[in-house]
């Protein structure tokens, strides 16, 4: 026997980031792409990016599909895309766990509003914002809350957690995951202990053409001593980078390869003597081309910075470590090395022991599958511990079942024809004209300016009676869904006003159309009238709402509340105009539809209203809402009348 | 923490007649000092039911003894007369499956409006698992329920409802329905579900059902409890039950 709902299924993995391949090369990149990788028996994963071209939004890298959502450019280092939060909001939804690669303000901003609060957050802690400090009091505290929800903070070092002040505060939640790599790739062309390139003076360094990365210093370095100078990458630095290498006359020596693939640059690893990373500032957090230097078995010149830089490749053993931004000190570094090539062969043989043993892809692998797994483990737990009130029909779900219900009821009208509910919009029209012209003939004005007006107060009226005739019978046609599925029947009364609403949307393109024929085009009146459009909707829900319940109770009232509607109809100024009436009668006074009307169409010709007209729907609103308060308590009962 | 308690609840259940459904009537009685006599019956007559994470209980009696309108008291569709009832969980409750059916739209759009009524959001993926379930050709998925024999709404109707789990489980006898391919299929699936629900309260005749599914049984008589049978021995069953799934 199957059961389709039981399968396993993969969790998925939401990557967050701000940007990713083919747009950019890069350690960050490399880390998303491997976890996605080596995840994959586990988990499905799915990465939302932003993207500065404009091709195609979702694409597919190493089978995992990405969304790149369009962004208009960098504004301090963070992409420029408006649609990223609402597309974020969407796509959580989707997945079981979302993996956030800070530091990304961006998707903070989503998370700190409290979305998607309900799916499990793991946060891998990349780097601290270093490049725009200045904004650190503004984004700080959006980190926090997001940091405050994560389930777990996924880092490359302890020594990051030891230097941020910010991870501190959450140091129980941070897993130290050190960075693996796939080794097998560097074994061309095969490494020997014997293989010493005699030439001693290739140096190579790998990165971003970004400042953090420091290769101002490094080719400030190459300036005072004779070596050869490689840099991989790509990036926005590029053009002072080779106006450096200009002013300096390195243009012989010092080369900018640009983006290369994988497979060249593991080749141009094998193939250097020295691999330098001088990278600046704490932005660096690990290395992970260090790594995969030192897995080709070069040595290594790096920086003492605050973060796993040195501690990857450690000073004296796999690198030379010298402090950031000194080029005097980086070239001497390098020039040793160069010097002595039976230290770079026990150093790149140390180097790639190293990478083999302590930062093994199956290490990496097993971290990350632990740390994932045990995320979405405690948030189900949690979400079957937080007992939910009892009926979590909350007023939102009762206004979503009802507006489902009356959409679907509006698609009914479409099923067995075209025009749908506009053949009711059609026979309004032809009651508009004939009525019109009816109206005119008795009271010799000029009717075609009127019948704009006489049109929408048809709409409005046979909203308003629709609304009351379909609530009465309301309760019974659903008496399946409120005795069989448990549903409060508030929301079947709330359909027939949903129902209606989108009916009366239908048959307002008739009003809509002669007023763009007859009437000059004034939209402030529109503005003004809305408040009081909203009072007469406000009315005939709550109006709707008392009487449904008592006709469902009380049978004989539905005939009754029929040839009342009809009474107030041609009692009231719907098809006729009060001005038309020389003096005021006292039941048109005394008629509250007189002055629900009046709240909106007097606003709308372009006149005041009246303020007892405006007191008379409050006060009308008032006592409606009251009733309908003590019906909403007696509609649990309903059950029993249907 | 999953939990259905009945203290003492009792459900006086009015019989409205043609006179009392008018308000003519009413507002006269009042006026002739005519007693407004309403015929009343007790529905559920003094019950205490306890339940915890783990309950699978099942109502028997025969018709009109209760069962249905115990389900309902529950579910919240009435309000108990006195006694009290407290729920915490969830609660899904699957007493008719036709409930919000519109037998002109597609079945796709159907499923998706029952899921909606239910709270659950219609992706495609929902949709095909549903589908899936039935063994009803892909195609059929366009077409109108009206065209649908009633074998085959049923597999629609019965896969729709039975699509999410649920904490507290509410049903009524419902399997009848089916030929006995689905039928057979439908119950793996109901037990699958029963499985995974925390508390499962189930009216049914069929007694060999009751037995294989329920850790007690509760007979109903005229709305009181007549007696509570516990089903021995659970950690079989439970057993069985898996091996059913597997």
């Amino acid at each position: 026997m199957h059961h389709t709902s039981e399968t396993p299924r993969r969790p998925s993995v939401l990557h967050i980031f701000k940007i990713y391949y083919p747009d950019l090369f890069g350690g960050t990149l490399t880390v998303i792409r491997d976890i996605c990788a080596s995840l994959k028996d586990a988990f499905a994963s799915a990465v939302l990016v932003c993207s500065q071209s404009a091709e195609r939004r979702e694409i597919v890298v190493n089978d995992v599909p990405v969304e790149r959502v369009r962004s208009f450019g960098n504004i301090m280092s963070l992409p420029a895309a408006p649609t990223y939060p609402w597309r974020l909001w969407r796509k959580i939804a989707e997945h079981d766990l979302l993996a956030l690669h800070a530091p990304f303000p961006l998707a903070d901003l989503v998370f700190a509003f409290g979305f998607g609060a309900r799916r499990p957050l793991v946060v891998h802690w990349h780097a601290d914002i270093v490049t725009h400090a200045g904004l650190r009091w503004f984004i700080q505290p959006l980190m926090r809350r997001t940091l405050r929800r994560a389930k777990a903070i996924i880092v490359s070092d302890h020594v990051l957690v030891d230097n941020t002040p910010l991870l501190r505060e959450f140091e129980d939640k941070c897993h130290v995951v050190p960075f693996g790599i796939d080794t097998s790739g560097y074994d061309w062309p095969k490494i020997e202990p014997h293989h010493v390139n005699d030439r001693g003076r290739l140096v190579l360094a790998c990165g971003r053409l970004v400042p953090y990365k420091g290769f101002d210093v490094l080719i400030r370095a190459a300036a005072a001593h004779n070596f050869e100078t490689w840099i991989i990458g790509e990036g926005v630095e590029r053009p002072r980078l080779e106006q450096l290498i200009k002013e300096l006359g390195l243009g012989e020596r010092v080369r900018l390869l640009g983006s290369v693939s994988d497979c060249e640059r593991i080749k141009l690893m094998c193939l250097a003597d020295v691999f330098v990373m001088p990278s600046v500032t704490n932005a660096e957090t690990f290395g992970l081309v260090q790594l995969e230097a030192m897995a080709a078995g070069r040595p290594v010149v790096n920086t003492a910075l605050d973060t796993a830089v040195p501690r990857v490749a450690r000073h004296g053993m796999e690198a030379i470590t010298v402090p950031p931004g000194d080029a005097e000190q980086l070239g001497e570094a390098i020039d040793t090395l160069i010097r002595d090539p039976e230290r770079r062969r026990r150093m790149g043989l140390a180097a790639r022991t190293r990478a083999l043993s302590r930062y093994s892809a199956t290490a990496f692998k097993q971290g990350m599958e632990t740390v994932y797994r045990n995320a979405v483990a405690a948030s189900s737990e949690e979400r079957s511990t937080a007992a939910e009130p009892p009926q979590a029909t909350g007023w939102l779900d009762t206004v979503r079942i009802a507006a489902a219900l009356a959409w679907s009821d509006m698609r009914h009208r479409y099923v067995r024809s075209l025009l749908g509910p506009f053949w009711m919009s059609l026979q309004m029209a032809i009651v508009v004209v004939v009525l019109g012209s009816v109206i005119g003939q008795m009271s010799n004005t000029n009717m075609l300016a009127r019948l704009p007006m006489l049109a929408l107060s048809m709409t409005a009226w046979t909203f308003l009676n629709g609304v009351v005739l379909d609530a009465t019978t309301a309760l019974q046609n659903s008496a399946s869904l409120i005795r069989d599925r448990a549903l409060p029947p508030v929301i079947f009364l709330l359909q027939c006003t949903f129902r209606q609403a989108l009916f009366a949307l239908h048959n307002a393109c008739v009003p809509l159309l002669l007023w763009l024929a007859f009437s000059p085009h004034d939209l402030s009146h529109a503005l003004a009238a809305l408040p009081g459009l909203l009072l007469f909707v406000a009315c005939t829900f709550a109006l709707s709402l008392v009487l449904g319940a008592m006709a469902t109770r009380y049978r004989d009232l539905k005939p009754i509340i029929e040839s009342t509607l009809m009474l107030a109809f041609l009692a009231s100024p719907v098809i006729w105009s009060s001005d038309m009436i020389n003096h005021r009668s006292t039941v048109m006074r005394l008629n509250p539809l007189t002055h629900l009307f009046a709240v909106w169409r007097e606003p709308l010709a372009g006149g005041h209203v009246d303020p007892v007209s405006i007191v008379y729907v409050l006060v009308a609103l008032a006592l409606l809402v009251f009733a309908s308060v003590l019906t909403l308590v007696h509609l649990r009962k309903a059950a029993f009348w249907i | 923490m999953v939990s259905v308690t009945l203290r003492n609840a009792c459900l006086d259940y009015p019989l409205y007649g043609a006179y009392d459904f008018s308000l003519k009537r009413r507002l006269l009685g009042h006026l002739l000092r005519e007693p407004g006599e309403m015929r009343i019956i007790r529905a559920v007559d003094n019950v205490t039911i306890e339940a915890e994470t783990g309950s699978r209980i099942g109502l028997a009696g025969p018709n009109g003894s209760g069962k249905s309108t115990l389900l309902r008291l529950i579910a919240g569709v009435y309000p108990p007369s006195s006694g009290s009832i407290a729920l915490q969980g969830n609660v899904v409750p699957l007493l008719g499956l036709n409930a919000g059916v519109n037998l002109d739209f597609v079945a796709e759009d159907n499923i998706a409006l029952l899921l909606r009524i239910s709270g659950r959001k219609p992706t495609r993926a929902v949709i095909d698992d549903i589908w899936a379930f039935t063994e009803l050709e892909p195609r059929m998925q366009r077409l109108p329920l009206r065209m649908f024999s009633s074998g085959m709404l049923m597999r629609v109707l019965f896969a729709t409802a039975t699509a999410f789990p649920a904490d507290i489980l509410l049903l009524d006898e419902w399997l009848s329905v089916v030929d006995e391919h689905f039928a057979e299929k439908a119950e793996g699936r109901l037990l699958n579900m029963v499985s995974q629900a925390a508390i499962v309260i189930i009216a049914s005749h069929d007694q060999p059902l009751l037995r294989r599914i329920c850790t007690s049984i509760i007979n109903l008589d005229h709305g009181r409890i007549a007696s509570t049978v516990t089903v021995e021995p659970p950690v079989t069953h439970s057993i069985e039950l898996r091996e059913k799934r597997a």
